[in-house]
């Protein structure tokens, strides 16, 4: 018995440090770099209050794969791109401010969808790969998109004004304006707090998400996404329609995605045609895991401590590096660096801990076994609160 | 029963996302509108400019127009209210109109002219569309960047 | 029954590799029609293929060994790049360069393959997303330490501050060439670097003579059946590793071919996201995530670069669009894409 109390207390100090050991150490790095960055605490301020507004929506999209135990959903790519074409048809139709908006909106949603049922049963195709293989969807996908920007509009597809379309006469060009819609959202309600600017109808739509998110993981179908997240041969056995479910956590995070990239977009005032969505998911996710989350766990919480280190990092670092080194690059590719590092590490930490579960599991099945060959039930419950705690 | 009952609300959520929609195109559509502060002629009748006009649209930047000068303003939806200041001469005290109209949907640049328009003439008298030159980068295309080995830049 | 054996093989052919293998054929086809000189584009293929069999090749072992796709070419690149330049800020020249800077590049390899192949022991079944990721990692990593490292062979650093390496650097005077010039063949408008060939197929029957040795058949064995070869006594993971350094050697020493044949060092960004391509290479040729052989490279190296040179050309001669990176990245994307959706038998 006091053998087991010192195993038990152990893993949990582990458990403890390794959560917070990638928050602690941004904090770390922030600490260093906020003061060698020379910045003042109101612009830190207003840029993180910024970057929060701009991002955390399509950062919470993340949350929902994770739950159906699909890992980091690298395809959210899909959605970002279903939301610039949808803001590329509004700005050419010349809807503007928030209605342009909500128009783009409507408009993102059937894209989205058909791409995300796309990439859902592609990866129920490939379970146990869904990380690698969304990844390598979102390179075809983004195939796919050159293809009906680059080629398709203006010469299939209708799109009328020369601003967008390249001069040549289909295509779209490298930037495409959102002038008419530029912090619209963000303004309308705003309210200045010591010369920091508060989106606050922005604030309030991304809460409005994280109350669905909370309310959908408490629905039946929540409940069965966790399930399959769990187990799914045992989400199965319950009667749970395995596949359609994880299709429904694709699709439900694309939309979410594309939702986020409209938010990401009008904040920005301009679309990169054809590089605002290459990295968005990269940093998304680093961002996620930066506030602690892990490929099989995520909350709402980490979103937020997510957004505030990672981007103040992202902020600093450049100024910072610019400083020590008298090379602003350094910095630039050091903030790079970390994203890609964090992001590694953060899949190591998973991988070793899913094998060590893995291993745990093994034995105590074994050991459930020996038990029960000596006839004692006891061992089963043992056994089963192990697991349960392991869960 | 119950499949149907479901069909049902999902027509109806169709329907009602169709209807938002068909509502942004309405009251979402952005018009540019240009304001001439000159010369006219309508009918044989000319139209002299006046020697100052200030116009208004919304909570944007006034627009001051001396003789020959021409304005722009946004505006979202179809009805177009502004306010119109006129300085007849030099020194002369301002006189303010407040002016609504209805554009027409099809057209993204509008084109009025000021000293027409409060003369009183027919709306074909002092409404044109004004076609937007796409700034000309000569005949080269631009070159597209499709972003294979870039860093992706700043968030 | 015999259409049901073909609608099999078809199967087991897969969709994405036969429409791939189609369009080559078409635009082979279509070529002479519209005007593209054939002669050029078969050189231009051969060429290409010089440049990238190894890094292709680099593939084989780890896939063997049931690691999968090598997504972290780019650590094995960086051993690469990391010989290359200290070559010339050693002051090799000539060809003579391209042999120092294989003999520099290969410990950093060695280790790097060592540290890289201890990783993927620690997380069996998740190797192919944490590679990309180690190969984004140490890329992004190398970006600052060109900056920072001490070099100052004057080609290689930025003029105007003298520190720092530029993005790209000549290689004229050192080995651009090296192994192309050596027993050059010219026939009109083709030529052909034998040179490399034979570089190659030197390379790739040590590869295939190696899986033949006790070990390379133990390799073979751990990526078919990892449980029963380790009850036949191999050390799984020491086998493992062996692959994963074999992969990472190949890797810099394909970059090393690749620059002597294109002229230039790229550095920085660059070999980011050089893995895709060799990875979709290799499976246009009929390879699978656990199943490789050296034929698969040869064939999927032809096909893949044939795609490359060929589409620009005809495409744009045929429809007055350029369409050709839009055709590769969906060719090749889709190629990944439908080898990670089969099933694998063993492994994991």
């Amino acid at each position: 018995m006091k053998k087991d109390n010192k195993t038990k207390s152990s893993p949990d100090m582990r458990f403890i440090i390794q959560k917070f050991s990638v928050p602690l150490m941004f904090i770390i790095i922030c600490a260093i770099c906020i003061p060698l960055s020379g910045l003042s605490a109101n612009m830190l301020i207003n840029e993180i209050v910024t970057r929060m507004g701009r991002n955390a929506f399509l950062i919470l999209s993340l949350l929902i794969p994770i739950m159906a135990g699909m890992g980091l959903n690298f395809g959210m790519t899909l959605g970002a791109m279903a939301a610039e074409i949808a803001l590329i048809f509004v700005a050419d139709w010349q809807i503007v401010g928030i209605p342009g908006m909500v128009l783009a909106a409507i408009v993102s949603v059937p894209i989205s969808v058909l791409l995300g049922i796309f990439c859902g049963k592609i990866l129920n195709e490939a379970k146990g790969r869904e990380m690698i293989t969304s990844y390598i969807m979102s390179f075809f996908v983004n195939g796919i998109y050159q293809l009906v920007v680059l080629y398709l509009m203006g010469s299939i597809i209708p799109i009328k004004h020369g601003a967008i379309k390249l001069p040549r006469g289909y295509g779209i060009r490298n930037t495409v304006s959102l002038l008419s819609m530029r912090q619209k959202l963000d303004n309308l309600l705003a309210i200045n707090i010591g010369g920091v600017k508060i989106p606050v109808l922005t604030f309030i739509i991304i809460a409005l998400l994280c109350l669905f998110i909370v309310w959908f993981s408490k629905t039946k179908l929540g409940q069965d996404m966790r399930a399959v997240g769990q187990d799914m041969d045992v989400a199965r056995d319950a009667g749970i329609n395995v596949e359609r479910t994880r299709i429904i956590s694709i699709v439900m995070s694309t939309v979410l995605a594309g939702f986020g990239m409209i938010i990401y977009l009008q904040n920005m005032g301009n679309i990169a045609t054809y590089s605002a969505h290459s990295q968005i998911g990269m940093f998304c996710i680093a961002a996620l895991l930066v506030g602690g989350a892990s490929v099989d766990r995520a909350t709402i919480g980490n979103v937020f401590l997510g957004v505030i280190l990672f981007h103040t990092m992202f902020i600093v670092a450049p100024k910072a590096g610019a400083a020590i080194t008298g090379d602003s690059m350094i910095g630039e590719y050091f903030r790079v660096f970390v994203s890609y590092a964090v992001i590694t590490v953060a899949l190591i930490m998973y991988e070793t801990n899913k094998r060590r579960a893995k291993k745990t599991a093994g034995q105590q099945l074994a050991e459930a076994q020996k038990a029960e060959e000596a006839g004692a039930a006891a061992g089963t419950t043992q056994a089963d609160n192990a697991g349960k705690e392991k869960a | 029963m119950k499949d149907k009952r479901r069909l049902l609300f999902r027509i109806a959520a169709i329907v009602i996302i169709l209807a938002v929609a068909a509502v942004m195109f309405v009251i979402g559509r952005g018009h540019t509108i240009y304001f001439d502060n000159k010369e006219t002629s309508y009918n044989g009748q000319t139209v002299e400019p006046f020697h100052k006009v200030v116009v208004t649209v919304g909570d944007q930047k006034p627009s001051k127009l001396a003789k020959g000068d021409r304005g722009m303003g946004e505006v979202m939806g179809q009805k177009l209210t502004m306010t119109v200041e006129i300085t007849d001469e030099e020194g002369g005290t301002p006189h303010a109109h407040k002016v609504s109209m209805n554009i027409p949907y099809s057209m993204d640049g509008i084109t009025i002219n000021i000293p027409a328009l409060m003369a009183g003439l027919p709306q074909e008298a002092y409404l044109s569309e004004f076609v937007i030159e796409v700034p000309d980068e000569g005949a080269t295309d631009e070159e597209i960047v499709t972003d294979e080995f870039d860093m992706g830049g700043d968030m | 029954m015999t259409s049901e054996k073909i609608k099999a093989a078809l199967k087991n052919f897969g969709l994405p590799r036969l429409i791939i293998a189609g369009f080559l054929l078409l635009l082979l086809i279509m070529a002479p029609f519209v005007g593209a000189d054939l002669p050029t584009q078969i050189s231009n293929i051969i060429n290409r293929f010089s440049w990238n069999g190894i890094l292709v090749l680099a593939m084989v072992p780890m896939v063997h060994s049931g690691c999968g796709l090598n997504f972290g070419l780019p650590l094995g690149i960086i051993s690469g790049l990391l010989g290359a330049t200290l070559s010339i800020e050693f002051g090799f020249t000539g060809p003579l360069s391209f042999l120092a800077a294989i003999l520099i590049a290969t410990p950093f390899a060695l280790i790097l393959g060592a540290l890289y192949g201890w990783l993927l022991n620690k997380i069996k079944g998740g190797e192919m997303m944490i590679a990309t990721y180690v190969g984004f990692s140490s890329v992004s990593f190398m970006c600052m330490m060109w900056l920072i490292l001490p070099y100052h062979s004057p080609n290689m650093v930025w003029g105007l501050s003298g520190k720092g390496l530029r993005t790209t650097i000549s290689l004229e005077g050192y080995y651009i060439g090296a192994l192309a010039n050596f027993l050059q063949i010219n026939i009109g408008s083709i030529s052909i670097p034998t040179g490399t060939l034979l570089f190659f197929a030197l390379l790739a029957f040590g590869i295939w003579a190696f899986l033949h040795t006790k070990t390379g058949t133990a390799m073979t064995a751990v990526g078919s059946n990892p449980e029963f070869a380790k009850a036949a006594g191999i050390n799984v993971d020491n086998i493992r590793m062996l692959s994963v350094i074999m992969s990472t050697w190949l890797a810099a020493i394909g970059i090393l071919v690749y620059e002597q044949g294109f002229g230039f060092i790229q550095l920085y960004m660059a070999p980011f996201y050089m893995a895709l391509p060799a990875v979709s290479a290799i499976l246009i040729g009929g390879a699978s995530v656990n199943k490789a052989t050296i034929m698969n490279v040869i064939v999927g190296t032809i096909l893949f670069q044939g795609i490359v040179t060929m589409t620009p050309t005809v495409m744009n001669n045929m429809i007055h669009m350029d369409m050709s990176e839009v055709i590769r990245i969906i060719a090749s994307m889709g190629m990944i894409l439908f080898a990670l959706t089969r099933k694998t038998e063993a492994s994991k």
